[in-house]
């Protein structure tokens, strides 16, 4: 019978020929390893993939601002706050999204109060990619910084009161100039409401701010027939005031308008009631007091005096009641908001308006959106950016102290004042408008000289 | 580059890290172990060989892993003690200038807690990316100039007053250790003889003569336990780094009692 061989012969060579045997395992092997390869690729993707996204920032870098303010030194003890305020709004920014999408990252080195070291500080955080600073108290420390970020074409945001009788296109002002807090002051003093004063003491820390201010003041006065009853400068971080206080008792002076800054102000109150000074008699209108610089005070010592503001944090609107619980609640409830931290905040959320409306960190860009005007509601009210100064519109308020370091509003402007930062009484022919040329020069002013 | 590792959740890191030592094992047994067996093929009793060669070198291995698996974790359980202590003393500084007069004890528990929170917001983040954070030395100082700036006026603010000075300086004590266990880390050289003893483990394995698949399961298993003690680590090491790190809670109950007292 014959045999059927066709079935062996498919079999046997597969059962007995090492090389096919090898091609097949070597081929079961490859696509094993193939298929296993793909297997892991697809399982795991999603799981590293996941796990590379998460918890990675916003899309580009981080937007860097500089916060330069002393944290050591004699003006520590106001320029720590705006620091925080600064922080606060950032942090609050950044929760909310960040800026053109990226988280704003802050640095904030210590000037430590030397006026050589501001413009060093400035230079490092520019170099550093630095897209804007928010800076200085002093007005010294301010004009030394303006070189540097005129230099990086940068810009810097200076929330504090000052002199005025400046103008940088690269610096934006949110604080009060003479005509809106240091005329409004004398006004006051001189009116019923005031107690129809007429011998006003000039006392002041001995840098350009009080000169200058008091400069403006005394041509006002001159305006009203009057003369201070007195003029003295005192240097910064200076607290022995026996001799300045024996000075106003001898002029019969029947208020002084400080511009003493810093902790200055210690010796000044604790001069005042060793020379027991009534308030009631002889007021001190502080022109660089708030309620930061009360925490330091001792408030038996200045009870009933008054400070110059545009803002307090015993302001009754609901905005600000918000604001002030919100900070309290994030930096201890032993904290306090006051002028410059309310202009600050201000400040800071106006850059970022103006960054959002350019679309971009550029300066020019910046500048030119913030040229075109931008407001902003503060919790001390609508604040708007003058764009021919590059100044704040701001409300004047007068403040007393009270014994809880508070104030008592005792006058407010009626509407915001705009910024004038060359009074013509003091400056005639200056002017400055940024949306028609810059500055206009007048005739060169002295300001030590006599009025 | 290696550090973004640890941006990774903990479970993440070490699957990817047994994936790769077991993915490492696998290719290497597809492409090298054929090329490998040819030193050993020819000889008698190869595994045998092979095997005494790995336990010897494995006795090596697994010593120099362990001790470093040791220090790893000794290293980060002394960092967290550290800042248990920073904010230790922290803490008893803060109630040593409560008790001083007005506008003082205000002042200085201001400045306190000024630091607390830019150590819980700013200096964490840093160290975590291994950032040595500079602005808290501003704050404490700022806060050591107002400390000195205090003059006592009677015997019990004069111990009062040594008090605080002493406990500052044991708080800058635990402050500047913290400051340095951020940069803190197994050397690179460690790293590479860790690397290497793993790549000449996993090629003795290559050398032994199995069934295929039985090679992929054994050599499978010892890559992904190898790959597991490297993650463990890789997790241990830089203790601010990662999931498995030091975390700023002390600071954080801290700061809660100092804001809600």
């Amino acid at each position: 019978m014959p045999r059927d061989v066709s079935h062996e012969n498919k079999k046997t060579p597969r059962r007995h020929s090492p090389l096919a045997t090898s091609q097949s395992r070597r081929e079961f092997v490859r696509r094993s390893g193939v298929a296993a390869t793909l297997a892991a690729a697809q399982g795991l993707a999603p799981i590293i993939f996941a796990g590379c996204t998460s918890g990675v920032p916003a899309k580009g870098q981080p937007i860097k601002i500089g916060l330069l303010h002393s944290q050591t030194g004699t003006m520590a003890i106001s320029e720590t706050s705006l620091r925080d305020v600064e922080l606060f709004a950032i942090e609050q920014i950044n929760a909310a999204g960040g800026l053109l999408g990226r988280q704003i990252e802050a640095s904030a080195p210590d000037p430590r109060s030397r006026d050589d070291l501001f413009p060093k500080r400035a230079r490092e955080l520019l170099s550093g990619g630095t897209a804007a600073i928010f800076g200085c108290w002093t007005s010294t420390s301010r004009k030394a910084v303006i070189p540097v970020v005129e230099e990086f074409n940068r810009l810097l945001f200076y929330s504090v009161q000052y002199e005025g009788n400046e103008t940088s296109k690269n610096v934006v002002y949110g604080g009060l100039v003479p005509n809106q807090q240091v005329l409004p002051s004398i006004d006051w003093l001189l009116s019923a409401a005031g107690g129809l004063r007429k011998k006003v003491f000039l006392l002041g820390s001995d840098y350009i701010f009080p000169r200058t201010a008091n400069f403006i003041a005394k041509k006002y006065l001159a305006t009203k027939g009057l003369k201070p009853a007195g003029e003295i400068y005192l240097p910064l971080g200076h607290r022995e005031f026996g001799p300045a206080m024996q000075a106003i008792l001898a002029s019969s002076a029947d208020c002084v308008l400080s511009t003493v800054n810093g902790n200055s102000n210690v010796g000044l109150f604790a001069g005042m009631a060793s020379a027991k000074i009534d308030p009631d008699r002889v007021p001190v209108l502080s022109t660089s007091i708030a309620e930061d610089e009360l925490r330091n005070l001792l408030p038996e010592q200045v009870q009933g005096h008054f400070a110059a503001s545009c803002y307090f944090q015993s302001l009754p609107q609901e905005a600000n009641r918000q604001w002030v619980e919100h900070f309290r609640k994030e930096f201890g409830y032993d904290r306090v908001t006051g002028d410059p931290m309310e202009p600050d905040w201000c400040l800071l959320h106006l850059w970022k308006k103006a960054v959002e409306k350019a679309g971009s960190l550029e300066t020019d860009a910046v500048r030119a959106a913030m040229l075109e005007g931008l407001s902003f509601a503060g919790p001390g009210g609508l604040v708007t950016l003058d764009p021919k100064t590059q100044h704040t519109t701001k409300y004047f308020r007068l403040g007393r102290i009270r014994k809880d370091r508070q104030f008592d509003v005792v006058y407010e402007s009626p509407t915001p004042i705009d910024p004038d930062p060359y009074p013509q009484i003091a400056f005639p022919g200056w002017k400055c408008d940024w949306t028609d040329g810059g500055l206009t020069r007048g005739p060169e002013i002295t300001i030590d000289g006599d009025v | 580059m290696f550090y973004s590792v640890y941006e990774l959740p903990t479970h993440i890191f070490a699957i990817l890290m047994i994936a790769f030592f077991v993915g490492f094992y696998w290719i290497g047994a597809l492409l090298l172990r054929p090329i490998l067996r040819q030193f050993v093929k020819h000889t008698k009793g190869a595994n045998d060989v092979v095997g005494y060669v790995l336990s010897c070198f494995c006795v090596f291995y697994g010593l120099l892993l362990g001790l470093i698996a040791v220090s790893a974790y000794q290293n980060a359980s002394e960092t967290g003690t550290n800042v248990t202590r920073e904010a230790a003393a922290l803490s008893a500084l803060y109630e040593d200038v409560s008790r001083y007069p007005d506008p003082y004890g205000q002042n200085l528990q201001w400045l306190l807690r000024d630091y607390t929170r830019y150590v819980i917001k700013y200096a964490w983040p840093l160290q975590r990316q291994g950032i040595t954070p500079v602005e808290g030395t501003i704050r404490a100082q700022a806060f050591q100039e107002k400390l000195l700036d205090f003059t006592p006026q009677t015997r019990v603010e004069e111990i009062l007053h040594a008090e605080s000075l002493r406990q500052f300086n044991s708080f800058l004590e635990y402050r500047r250790m913290r400051l340095f266990s951020v940069s803190t880390c197994i050397p690179s050289v460690m790293w590479y003889v860790v690397i290497l003893g793993a790549v000449i483990n996993i090629a003795m394995v290559w050398l032994f003569d199995m069934k295929f698949l039985t090679h992929m399961a054994l050599g499978g298993l010892l890559s992904a336990y190898l790959g597991t003690m490297i993650f463990l680590i890789a997790a241990m090491d830089n203790p601010f780094r990662g999931e498995v790190s030091v975390s700023s809670q002390p600071f954080e109950a801290l700061y809660k009692h100092m804001v809600e007292e």
